[in-house]
């Protein structure tokens, strides 16, 4: 569906920023660097049009690794300063960084209406089912059964929450799933993500080496869609309940209409003030 | 009670009540309007139960030839156009045996909490006045009734129905003007002890709420980006600031919560957008991990908070001022910023605007308090002046050299890119970070953040601008906020007494100008600190800066009701 | 999917961003190795890109004057899921040693000769097909030398990394 790369010096490398990331080695975010990096030059977008918003954990150190504007700000919302942020300047590019707890959890209600209000933001969440930057703790993702936090000993308890399918019920335009062991395949979402008008959220299965060992099991376990995306919010509602959570590839992509206030001029403010003249 | 209380024979204070939906708050702004067109002033505020919809109402005028600045000690007229629950208004609706109180006897008895006073009565038919007229309302009788009584000119009230119920129809306009000449030409065995002169070639003047004076405010100061969430009693700036923005080439976006709007308001100001959000209590306590992070990140937004009873919920349709607290101190981790506070509805406008400059200037935070008294009240103003409009955001200019976003300056201000600026790229971050941006628990790299952010502010200069000072004299009032119209009406009638005193109406709070304060402080052998809360939120704050004198006292009294120059003079006797 | 490749400008732009991607990978877990403060490990792949860039050099030169086409990230035709010399990201840890290290880059360089040697075995271009075979060799002699390299090891430590700390609660 693409055409060929617009000829460009920009290489991946050049939207890295030299700073050297946090992460411990093995960790999926790497590959989330290198897709973003490999989308952002894929597209040739010019570094300073190109904003990175995010909240706090793992995952959300990625804007300062990443050579665009940034903004890392508190715990959960990023979609909020996003979209403040491209409701005040529709020409930048604004992409969405976090992990499941950021976005799913403390920064749930920003999710659904971030969904709902469909503005042109591209939002990946690494879903590593763990919460690694306070010592592992279980996240919303994270199975019931799960008993390895000293907060949980017996596991959440509580049945996972399923991103993709709340991300449609809300309203979501774009909906995908990745695999950071399939950087490549990653890659050709988010730029189908960047390019698609509206919000598209990208869920990438970023194994935690740390807390979640066995994640290295995901690479066993992941597998392509048998279908291609639909336009169905009905057959998507039914694909992703019925899915293991395991598919990579896009659900879901729609053409529905973006919120974008226009901010043009058609008056001084000194004009309105004439309406207060007694 | 107190027995400083006394009327300003210059003025006339009017009330008007009614259950809810019997047209009390239009008869008010039509009233409000007429004696704008007729050449006066005025100032003009609401009360209401808790319903959405019916319930009882309450405006409370009060109108003369110089600017209004607070509601009197007592009312001359209470206009009551039903007696139903009227008795919960009674506290805020003081009367004398001199004031009016004018009804139908068709409504029953006086209450006994509006009676007690023993005010003359005048009891008119308006309900069989209205009856008179197809479609006829009583409320407009009363209006008519009002207009004879204050010395409005007939037309004038005429020509303004014109105007504001036009869109309603012809018909409608046609009935109330039969109504109000009813109510002209009722006669009348009372009128008030005193009139209003009537004023020949009368100023410029507005007719304007208080949170539409803030909006206006916003505006004037660059504001392009507002993200809100609904709250009483902040609303109306948001409903006036939707359509307005968009016609200056701004947008209001109507958040999912207070959480999203602050958040959205520093994203669109890292945009380099001039952005606000407008809340009250709940909201903005909701907000302060968000304003923490703008302080951090250096990113300028303004917070306009219109206060209402708190804490929690508190009374959200009443007004008080005990939100100093937590925009002085709200925040965790050192993190300074700025707060304001708009001493009037005219003020509104100018603090506002100001606040944006300054936030905008020193690129951090800046709280503007308003109030319900004064958000939701009209007022009749001179036209408010424009504030200072200051250096503007200092931004980096294209193709910078080794660019860092939060580099140590003379002055602590760092040039901030906007996105899309070539060469300026950086991660705004609200983990301490070093002078680039990056993250840092370096105990230096965060004793110079910290010294920056608080230095920075040192270079304010606000002139004469902090506060406004009037009169001299051994006694000194000190308030903030809307307690400042009846604190300066306190100073005018010790003055009158010859009793001089000074009146220091703050509106710079954070940064406090401290040796301006305490300057003023020197002489001074009276000390009274007045405003709106149970704490003396305000009075302790000067204390922790050691600017009061042992001496000093404080009037703290909370809403809903407002503290009145009575009151005030009651305190220092 | 068709992973054949059959003109020279194709497998040279492969095997340009497969040697670009290795030092990349290398230089990046080097960067991660020191943040983690294990220095060692980190100049050994601090050595390895410098071999990788090497030969990225010599393959460039190899395309001067060469348009290469341009290809999305996602169109290569790998054998593995990312460029075969990038290495698996989840085999890395960061108290690795010398010896896991190394079996780490032996694993790289293998799938690198093994691309090139599928390139050489499948591509309808004679050209092609020697160049790959040559590549193939050198990629040969590289997992030699790192052969060699574990086995002068003089204390090949076989224990599985291993922390004795709890990990940081760093937000």
């Amino acid at each position: 569906m693409h055409g060929t790369n617009p000829v460009s010096e920009l290489k991946p490398k050049h939207y890295k920023s030299g700073i050297k990331p946090v992460w411990c080695p093995g960790c999926g975010d790497f590959s989330v660097l290198s897709a973003v990096t490999k989308a952002l030059a894929y597209l040739a977008l010019p570094q300073q049009n190109v904003a990175m918003i995010s909240g706090i954990g793992c995952s959300s150190r990625l804007p300062a690794y990443i050579s665009a504007y940034g903004f890392h700000g508190v715990h959960g919302r990023a979609l909020a300063v996003a979209s403040g942020l491209k409701a005040a300047r529709p020409d930048l590019t604004v992409l969405v960084a976090g992990g499941d707890g950021d976005g799913f959890s403390i920064g749930g209600n920003h999710f659904l209406h971030a969904c709902r209000r469909n503005m042109d933001l591209t939002y990946i969440v690494m879903d590593n089912e763990v919460y690694g930057m306070t010592k592992g703790q279980a996240s919303p993702t994270t199975a019931p059964d799960w008993a390895e936090s000293k907060l949980t000993p017996h596991g959440p308890g509580v049945p996972s929450f399923n991103p993709t399918s709340i991300a449609l019920a809300s309203g979501a335009t774009f909906i995908a799933r990745g695999f950071t062991g399939d950087p490549n395949g990653l890659t050709k979402l988010l730029v189908e993500a960047i390019q698609h008008p509206g919000f598209a959220f990208v869920q990438a299965l970023s194994p935690c080496p740390t807390y979640r060992p066995e994640h290295k099991q995901w690479k066993k376990e992941v597998h392509g869609l048998e279908e291609g995306p639909t336009s169905d919010p009905g057959i998507a509602a039914q694909r992703l309940q019925a899915d293991d959570g395991m598919s990579t590839g896009l659900f879901y992509q729609a053409d529905v209409p973006v919120w974008q206030p226009e901010n043009k001029v058609s008056c001084q403010s000194a004009a309105l003030e004439k309406a207060f003249s007694v | 009670m107190n027995n400083n209380a006394q009327t300003d024979s210059s003025t006339l204070s009017v009330a008007i009540t009614g259950s809810g939906g019997s047209g009390v708050v239009t008869s008010g702004q039509i009233l409000l309007r007429a004696l704008a067109n007729a050449g006066y002033y005025g100032l003009m505020g609401r009360s209401a139960g808790p319903q959405i919809r019916g319930g009882e109402s309450a405006v409370m005028l009060r109108s003369g030839i110089e600017p209004v600045e607070c509601l009197d000690d007592r009312f001359d007229i209470l206009m009551s156009l039903d007696w139903l629950n009227v008795s919960r208004f009674a506290e805020e609706i003081p009367l004398t045996a001199e004031s009016l109180i004018i009804c139908d006897a068709a409504e029953g008895e006086i209450p006994e909490a509006i009676a007690g006073h023993g005010a003359r009565v005048m009891e008119l038919p308006l309900k069989e006045l209205a009856k008179a007229v197809e479609g006829g309302r009583i409320n407009m009788v009363a209006l008519g009734v009002l207009g004879d009584l204050l010395g409005i000119p007939e037309s004038v009230i005429l020509e303004v129905i014109g105007t504001t119920l036009g869109r309603k129809g012809p018909e409608i306009v046609e009935s109330s003007g039969q109504c109000i000449s009813n109510g002209y030409a009722a006669e009348k065995n009372h009128r008030p002890a005193n009139k209003l002169p009537p004023v020949e070639t009368p100023p410029p003047r507005w007719d304007i709420s208080g949170n539409e004076a803030s909006g206006l405010g916003a505006l004037r100061g660059g504001v392009r980006f507002v993200a809100a969430y609904p709250i009483t009693p902040a609303t109306e700036m948001l409903e006036w600031l939707a359509p307005n923005l968009e016609k200056v080439g701004g947008s209001l976006l109507q958040a999912e919560d207070e959480l999203a709007s602050i958040n959205m308001i520093i994203g669109g100001s890292f945009g380099g957008v001039p952005s606000l959000t407008a809340t009250s209590g709940p909201g903005l306590s909701l907000m302060m991990e968000g304003l923490g992070l703008a302080v951090t990140s250096e990113t300028p937004i303004v917070v306009a908070n219109v206060m209402r009873g708190g804490p929690s919920t508190g009374i959200p349709t009443k007004s008080e001022q005990s939100d100093l607290n937590i925009s002085l101190y709200g925040f965790h981790g050192d993190a300074p910023h700025l707060v304001l506070a708009a001493l009037n509805i005219r003020d509104c406008t100018f603090a506002t605007e100001w606040a944006v400059r300054l936030a905008e200037q020193f690129q951090t935070v800046a709280i503007v308090l308003s109030d319900q008294s004064q958000g939701q009240a009209r007022s009749v103003i001179d036209p408010p002046p424009a504030a200072p409009i200051g250096p503007g955001r200092r931004v980096a200019e294209p193709e910078i050299e080794d660019y860092s976003r939060y580099c140590i300056t003379e002055d602590g201000i760092s040039p901030m890119a906007i996105p899309g600026t070539q060469g300026g790229i950086y991660t705004a971050d609200g983990l301490e970070h070093n002078e680039k941006g990056t993250p840092s628990s370096m105990p230096m790299d965060h004793q110079n953040q910290l010294d920056k952010r608080r230095d920075k502010l040192a270079g304010l200069d606000p002139g004469e601008h902090w506060a406004e000072i009037r009169g001299t004299g051994k006694a000194c009032l000190i308030t903030w906020g809307s307690s400042s119209g009846a604190a300066f009406e306190a100073g005018r009638r010790l003055e009158a007494r010859g009793e001089p005193a000074r009146v220091i109406a703050i509106r710079l709070l954070s940064p406090l100008p401290e040796k301006a304060l305490k300057t003023l402080l020197e002489d001074a052998q009276r000390v009274l600190v007045v405003e709106q809360n149970h704490g003396g939120q305000l009075f302790h704050y000067l204390h922790s800066l050691d600017l009061l004198p042992e001496t000093a006292r404080v009037l703290a009294k909370p809403g809903p009701l407002p503290i009145r120059p009575g009151d005030i003079l009651d305190k220092l006797s | 999917m068709n992973r054949v490749i059959d003109t020279l400008p194709e497998f040279l732009l492969h095997a340009i961003v497969l040697e670009r991607e290795s030092v990349e990978r290398y230089e990046e877990l080097a960067d991660s190795m020191e943040i983690h403060n294990n220095p060692e490990i980190a100049r050994l792949f601090r050595k390895l890109a410098g071999f990788g860039e090497l030969h990225a050099q010599e393959i460039e030169q190899h395309a001067e004057g060469m348009e290469l086409p341009q290809l999305p990230p996602w169109d290569f035709k790998w054998i593995t899921p990312e460029s075969p010399e990038a290495g698996d990201m989840d085999e890395v840890h960061y108290l690795m040693d010398r010896g896991t290290a190394l079996e780490f880059a032996i694993h790289n360089e293998t799938r690198g000769r093994d691309f090139y040697a599928h390139v050489a075995a499948t591509s309808s271009s004679e050209e092609v097909r020697r160049l790959a075979a040559e590549f193939t060799e050198e990629e040969n002699w590289h997992v030699d030398m790192l052969k060699a390299w574990i086995r002068n090891l003089a204390d090949p430590d076989n224990l599985p990394p291993e922390d004795l700390d709890p990990p940081n609660v760093t937000e």
